[in-house]
């Protein structure tokens, strides 16, 4: 506990302006006196200093929820998503659409949806970080927020884990949570208790798959805003990486037959996933075995959160005062 | 009786590759409001961050008995420092900043948003507080500035040129604000400025920087007589003060004539206005009245300064004579 020594100063027991006589000047009319009646020291408790990231992180995430196109118009669609493909799910299920289709089809391919949505709640995810992830550490450069935060008891690691918490919440909520419900609907599609059983690791995989892909777009957009100090170069940089230079990696690693298509981020999260779920895709873009998805994952999550822990641990004295 | 120093730096020094920021600073800074002078790049903002623990240094400095080496983060909680350049973040409200610096600083969350409306209050944003920082005026965004740094109850305040950009109104305002803050909120103010009518208003004590060393350090009316003591006066006389002027220069003394019936005279400090009274009761010369030569702050500022820059070049002079001496 960070605790400070109490005092008992009051502002009902002194003297207006004793400074400006003491120091030889007029005094003035005071235009604060009516504002500060009743005001006394803080002498509470103070929080933790280890906990300050948790401040962060609630701020980060109610900055982003402020306006529409921030965090909302992603949530939205990852909403939409969940909603259509859980329409297809109970669709694809019904006894109907068994009859129609050939033999277990449609069983197989309900199965399938929840794997196969990660590659929409992905696109979701991308928007979110173009629209908040991509310009944190920028934005702060931008406007002075450096300052604001080192000023005061706030360590360079709290920025980053309170930032990247706030920002992991946020694309979990789009990423992980649109899983969740088409795995949970998937069980409550089950028609008898052992299949419920037999599919209950469903929950696990989709878990797991929306955790990495969360992790995955929020630690590397937060990397790509430490690369600049504007906020939509930052936004440009991100974009253009994710969109130019994955989509590269993907292709060559289509054409070659070779792992380098883990490099593309989605690619990378949507292997991940149907490995995690047996699914094999024979799709035209690019699938990867889950060790190189893997590896692709933690490498981008531990270069992203190297870039914003190197840019803000350098920054971090640079806004006080204005020398370096 | 003396008061407690709240800063004490013993031979910090500080160095930026070969650039030395910092050169031995010592200093011990007590008082309320306490004025930080100096040029651009004499060290003031180097010396802030040491003393807020940002930056590494050599030396010991101490802010309220708490190292800065080590203690850097426990200083920040009980400091407030209002920057010169923005620090508002965008997409949020004076109160959401305000509660959310409060909360950086420790404070619990109901707590700090009742500290947010107050601070604001105090500052004179009561009406602005729902709007967002990014639409203020430069003289509301100084304000929020300000109840930002104070919001969490610190000791000391820590004010970067807190009156740059503001019109006269708004400048004076912000000069009565600060001017209270000791008496009101219990703090003490470091008011780093380069505007030395800022200082000479509202600052009891002052150090002055250069070149990475602390130049003075003391209260601002002994800045204000650090011409060498009370050696100079300025003397009204009843008839000429040309015909005292004679008198004056015949005895020796320095002077110079500012009306017709006014002069000043520099006298030998060790003997002071006694020497004029003689002199003018032999020349037969009636004074209206005798009066102590005060430098403005800034004139004190200029000749602290001016001094320095003359000992380093006559110590810059001497080194090259003597590397000629060698060769």
């Amino acid at each position: 506990m960070n605790a400070r020594p109490p005092t008992t100063e009051t502002a009902s027991a002194v003297e207006l302006n004793p400074t400006s006589a003491a120091t030889g000047t007029a005094p003035a009319a005071s235009t604060a006196a009516i504002y500060d009646l009743g005001y006394k020291r803080y002498v509470g408790h103070r929080v933790a200093a280890s906990t300050r990231w948790r401040v962060i992180m609630r701020n980060q995430l109610s900055t982003a929820w402020k306006g529409w196109w921030r965090l909302k118009f992603p949530l939205g669609t990852a909403l939409m998503i969940s909603l259509v493909a859980g329409a297809v799910m109970y669709v694809s299920s019904n006894k109907l659409f068994n009859a129609l289709a050939s033999k277990g089809m449609g069983l197989k391919f309900s199965d399938g949806i929840v794997p196969f949505s990660m590659t929409f709640f992905a696109r979701a995810g991308f928007i979110f970080s173009l629209t908040v992830g991509a310009s944190v550490i920028a934005s702060d450069a931008q406007s002075g927020g450096f300052t604001f935060y080192f000023a005061r008891p706030v360590r360079p690691l709290d920025y980053v884990a309170g930032k990247f918490a706030g920002l992991f919440l946020a694309t979990a909520m789009i990423m992980m949570a649109g899983p969740l419900f088409l795995a949970c609907e998937r069980l409550g599609l089950a028609e008898t208790t052992s299949e419920l059983i037999d599919l209950l690791p469903v929950l696990g995989k989709a878990a797991l798959a929306g955790f990495a892909g969360a992790l995955l777009y929020a630690a590397l957009p937060l990397g790509f805003s430490a690369l600049a100090n504007k906020r939509r170069t930052a936004v440009a940089l991100w974009a253009g990486a994710y969109l130019i230079a994955g989509s590269i990696c993907s292709g060559i690693g289509l054409l070659t037959n070779t792992p380098l298509g883990a490099l593309d981020p989605p690619t990378a999260i949507t292997s991940l996933t149907f490995h995690l779920f047996d699914v094999e895709w024979k799709g035209r873009s690019a699938m990867v075995p889950m060790p190189y998805a893997i590896g692709a994952i933690a490498l981008y999550v531990a270069i992203g959160l190297g870039l914003a822990w190197w840019r803000v641990n350098n920054s971090r004295s640079t806004g006080v005062g204005g020398a370096p | 009786m003396a008061l407690e120093p709240i800063i004490v730096v013993d031979d910090v020094q500080r160095h930026f590759g070969k650039i030395k920021a910092l050169q031995g600073v010592t200093v011990a800074i007590s008082g309320k409001i306490i004025g930080l002078l100096g040029p651009n790049g004499a060290g003031k903002s180097t010396l802030l961050k040491c003393l807020l623990g940002l930056v590494p240094f050599e030396g010991r400095a101490t802010v309220l008995g708490m190292s800065s080496a080590t203690d850097g983060a426990a200083i920040r909680d009980r400091v407030g420092y209002m920057p010169e350049q923005d620090l508002l973040l965008p997409n949020m409200s004076a109160v959401e900043l305000c509660a959310y610096a409060a909360e950086l600083s420790g404070l619990p969350r109901t707590e700090a948003v009742q500290r947010a409306h107050a601070a604001l209050y105090y500052a004179g944003l009561e009406e602005k507080r729902y709007q967002p920082v990014d639409t203020y005026s430069t003289g509301q965004k100084q304000r929020v500035k300000l109840a930002q740094a104070l919001v969490h109850d610190p000791e000391i305040l820590f004010l970067d040129e807190p009156t740059n950009g503001l019109d006269p109104k708004a400048r004076a305002e912000m000069l009565e604000l600060i001017a209270e803050m000791p008496a009101r909120r219990g703090c003490a103010i470091v008011l780093s400025t380069h505007l030395l009518g800022d200082v000479e208003r509202v600052c009891d004590n002052a150090v002055i920087m250069h070149r990475g060393a602390v130049k003075f350090s003391g209260t601002v009316s002994e800045l204000r007589q650090t011409r060498g003591g009370d050696s100079e006066y300025n003397v009204s006389v009843r008839d000429s003060a040309s015909d005292f002027a004679a008198a004056l220069t015949q005895a020796g003394l320095a002077n110079e004539v500012t009306s017709p019936v006014a002069l000043r005279v520099t006298v030998d400090p060790a003997l002071g206005p006694r020497q004029l009274f003689a002199l003018a009761a032999a020349a037969g010369a009636q004074l209206r009245s005798v009066e102590v030569q005060r430098d403005t702050v800034e004139a004190a500022f200029l000749r602290i300064i001016g001094a320095a820059n003359d000992d380093a070049a006559q110590a810059n002079h001497d080194s090259n004579q003597a590397k000629v001496g060698v060769a």
